[in-house]
């Protein structure tokens, strides 16, 4: 079986290394002019002096703490919430370029829940060496579990958060996608509340999408799951509990669509049936809205040590009583090296071009692409295919001589396990650093849901390294979050 | 139809919050008695110790200390610090069930009680300290009151509330009037305004019995006034009265024990009275009252929460 080598039309050329470009400036052009969609919060800005910026940094950082966006950090002796810091000033995208990204975005959705259908039953895309088999069925993330399991819409990946980046020539490239438990909605939904209080002029006068139906929307996603046998489905989200780095967004979730909270002590399988147990006896479940890793979710089926899902619930899934959201095994589709096919994905299964790119990817499972990713360590960000957060990652530029050959040992032993990337330039926003605004590097987290049909929410969270020149984003690093302004089609793309 | 664990967590922020502003207010009155320095006020001390259940009689020499670990000591569960920060876990746990507008009240005494400068806010003004942790309890309760539903997740908490009330100024009627302890019967006004004060009752009593301080009044107030809403009779009521809601929403009524006993303890405090009182003690009619309050919380989570789960499957 491993004597089809499948070929990627997007592999890298081995001989271009890209060269650090000067990123692209989400708010000055080239000249220094500013972009036209961020004139108006340009006058704005130029309207506040510095402290009156502060005391409104404050004010949004109060309603954080407040409102208990928070998450803990155990130390020694106590532990101290903190709130993921958050940065006044919205990033801005124009109508126009929206369109293309949310086009984008729903054609990779569609395709790797094909992708999904199809290596989870007749596995057509591995026969046709369009992938190759070993990189899917030898991946941890593959649950074998889920062959030939029926998935309604065969809306496997129901909720999506990929990240963007945006490349120094100014297109949107997909970095990574989030199809497991993606989390940061709520501060998406929380920035937009604090922006609105701190700009309520330049908001109303922007003409800014609205992202309130965000909670409605994803109800009626995990309800089109269960419409095919339960008229009105009775929807749970399940959390590991209130310890939970993200248990703030479970709880507010939970609130903002009305259905309860359980944790996996509060289930009951019975006769492959799902129950949570309430005050009046014990009452039935039809879709769970799951943020708890496929591993944890049933330890008669995942890792038996886990206390955080409930016995039982995996075969009452295959038996049809309940639905699990997103569905267990979707994981594979969001692999680091199986990223590097999607393009191909999404060509074989929808005959289309990719809307949005992927980053050039070198598997370093390919002899070839492996000696140029050796010779090449300073300049390439290396990752492990399992790894995410942030972890188990060479940043070749920012990298010493040790840490290079470290990994060139892990990669020599174990090529399958590693991707490389050439370095890449997010681009940058202003922020508001200590009372001035100064441009930081920001990603952007959209997130699409699919159920009966596929909705990306006119809305995203923007993540920033808020220390200078870091290009990492994620919050256990040092990153912070903003709101993120798409305007309707007639506003902000005027030349 | 709620989850059972949420009835839980929604039943103990209530007691939590009954708790903590009990523990602010005795702290409160020790303090400001102790400012004097006479064997009434020491004898207030040990009273509003006794009745937070610290046996430690010493602890009465020196009562700023005793208050500030009361309320800030974090490693002892009974502290004033420890219940707060129960309450507001309980509240994050059940964050989706409770409103916005109630659960930041909760929220910002929290903040404040683990502010790494409280030590210094209390220092600079224990009694303004205390007060504003009660004046802020209230309007979390004010909030709750205001904004959120009154169904049955809302009758779990007053229920905690309720019987959290009913057991402690219980404890504190029996330390204060209770006989058969070694120490003398509080007799003295200013011993009898103390503990007033500590039930919240000072200015209500006024209005009932004028500045006539008798040991008698005092108690027939905090055990059997009717519209007083820290005596034990207005506390029983109050207890059948949500105790009768939940099991209306449950569609249980009839078949659950927790309604027979608090009707049961509602009889015993309505019909009760002063001359009876006396003539048995109080202490053995308190004991009584104390124990059945305590079965009703058994019976409560054997009935809803804890319930055995062979009974609940469906047929």
């Amino acid at each position: 079986m491993d004597s089809i080598v499948s070929a990627r039309r997007d592999e890298p050329n081995a001989a271009v290394t890209a060269a650090p470009e000067r990123p692209y400036d989400e708010m000055l052009a080239p000249g220094g002019k500013v972009h036209k969609h961020y004139a108006a919060l340009d006058a704005r800005l130029a309207t506040l002096t510095p402290d009156e910026l502060a005391e409104r940094q404050r004010t949004q950082e109060r309603f954080f703490l407040l409102q208990g966006i928070t998450f803990t950090v155990y130390g020694a002796e106590s532990s101290t919430e903190r709130i993921i810091p958050t940065d006044i000033l919205p990033r801005i995208i124009p109508g126009a370029e929206w369109a293309r990204i949310e086009a984008g975005l729903t054609q990779r959705l569609q395709a790797l829940n094909m992708f999904l259908a199809d290596i989870y039953s007749e596995q057509q895309i591995l026969m046709d060496g369009v992938v190759p088999r070993e990189l899917v069925l030898r991946a941890p993330s593959y649950r074998r579990e889920m062959q030939n399991l029926y998935v309604p819409h065969k809306a496997y990946a129901n909720v999506c958060g990929s990240d963007l980046i945006r490349q120094p020539d100014g297109g949107f490239a997909v970095l990574e996608d989030n199809l497991r438990v993606p989390s940061g909605v709520s501060y998406m939904l929380a920035n937009r509340e604090a922006s609105k209080r701190v700009f309520p002029g330049t908001f109303r006068a922007s003409g800014v999408r609205s992202i309130d139906r965000y909670p409605d929307l994803l109800l009626t996603t995990l309800k089109s799951m269960a419409a095919d046998w339960r008229p009105n489905p009775q929807v749970a989200v399940l959390t590991p509990g209130v310890y939970n780095s993200a248990y703030y967004e479970h709880a507010y979730l939970a609130r903002l669509m009305g259905v309860p909270l359980v944790e996996g002590r509060d289930l009951v399988v019975h006769d492959n049936m799902v129950y949570m147990r309430t005050t009046t006896g014990l009452r039935r479940i039809d879709v769970i809205y799951r943020r708890v890793d496929d591993d944890f979710i049933d330890p008669l089926t995942f890792r038996r040590d886990s206390a955080l899902g409930a016995a039982g619930l995996f075969n009452a899934y295959r038996a049809g009583n309940v639905m699990i959201c997103n569905a267990p095994g979707t994981g594979v589709a969001d692999d680091k090296a199986v990223y590097a096919y999607v393009p191909e994905i999404i060509r074989y299964y929808l005959g289309e071009d990719p809307i949005l790119p992927n980053i050039e990817t070198y598997l370093c499972r390919e002899p070839a692409q492996l000696s140029h990713v050796m010779a090449n360590l300073d300049k390439l960000v290396v990752k492990a295919v399992g790894a995410s957060g942030g972890y188990g990652m060479l940043v070749g530029p920012h990298s010493t001589k040790a840490q290079q050959a470290a990994f060139a040992d892990a990669l020599a032993a174990n090529p399958d396990n590693y991707i490389a990337q050439p370095t890449i330039q997010l681009s940058t926003a202003p922020c508001l650093i200590d009372h001035a605004v100064e441009p930081r590097h920001v990603d952007l987290r959209p997130f699409v849901l699919s159920g009966e049909k596929i909705v990306v929410t006119p809305g995203a969270l923007t993540r920033v390294a808020l220390r200078k020149g870091s290009l990492v984003v994620n919050s256990s690093q040092g990153g912070g979050s903003k709101d993120t302004w798409v305007l309707s089609e007639s506003k902000g793309d005027r030349k | 139809m709620m989850l059972a664990r949420v009835a839980d967590s929604l039943y103990w922020i209530g007691r939590y919050v009954e708790r903590a502003e009990h523990m602010c207010r005795l702290s409160d009155v020790m303090l400001n008695a102790t400012l004097d320095r006479t064997e009434a006020a020491t004898q207030v001390a040990r009273v509003a110790l006794a009745a937070v259940g610290d046996p430690d009689p010493s602890k009465a020499q020196d009562p700023y200390n005793a208050a500030r670990a009361l309320a800030l000591d974090r490693d002892d569960h009974g502290s004033i610090f420890s219940s707060i920060a129960r309450a507001r876990e309980n509240a994050r746990q059940v964050r989706d069930q409770i409103t916005t507008e109630t659960w930041e009240r909760l929220n910002l005494i929290y903040l404040r009680m683990s502010d790494p400068n409280v030590s210094r806010a209390f220092e600079d003004g224990s009694q303004l300290f205390l007060h504003d942790i009660i004046a802020d309890l209230h309007l979390f309760k004010g909030a709750g009151e205001a904004t959120m539903s009154h169904g049955e997740g809302w009758s779990f908490l007053l229920l905690g509330v309720y019987l959290e009330r009913a057991q402690l100024i219980g404890s504190l009627l029996e330390v204060a009037f209770g006989e058969g302890r070694r120490r003398k019967p509080i007799g003295d006004h200013f011993a009898l305004t103390a503990v007033l004060r500590m039930g919240c009752a000072l200015e209500p009593y006024l209005r009932t019995y004028t500045a006539e301080m008798h040991p008698r009044y005092a108690l027939q107030f905090l055990m059997l006034d009717d519209d007083f809403p820290r005596s034990m009779r207005f506390c029983t009521q109050q207890i059948e009265t949500h105790l009768r809601a939940i099991v209306r929403h449950a569609g249980v009524a009839g078949r659950v024990g927790p309604d027979r006993l608090a009707g049961r303890l509602r009889a015993r405090l309505q019909y009760a009275d002063i001359e009876e009182l006396e003539s048995q003690g109080a202490s053995a009619f308190l004991k009584t009252v104390l124990s059945e309050c305590a079965d009703i919380h058994r019976s409560l989570y054997d009935a809803f929460v804890a319930y055995p789960l062979e009974e609940r499957l469906p047929a």
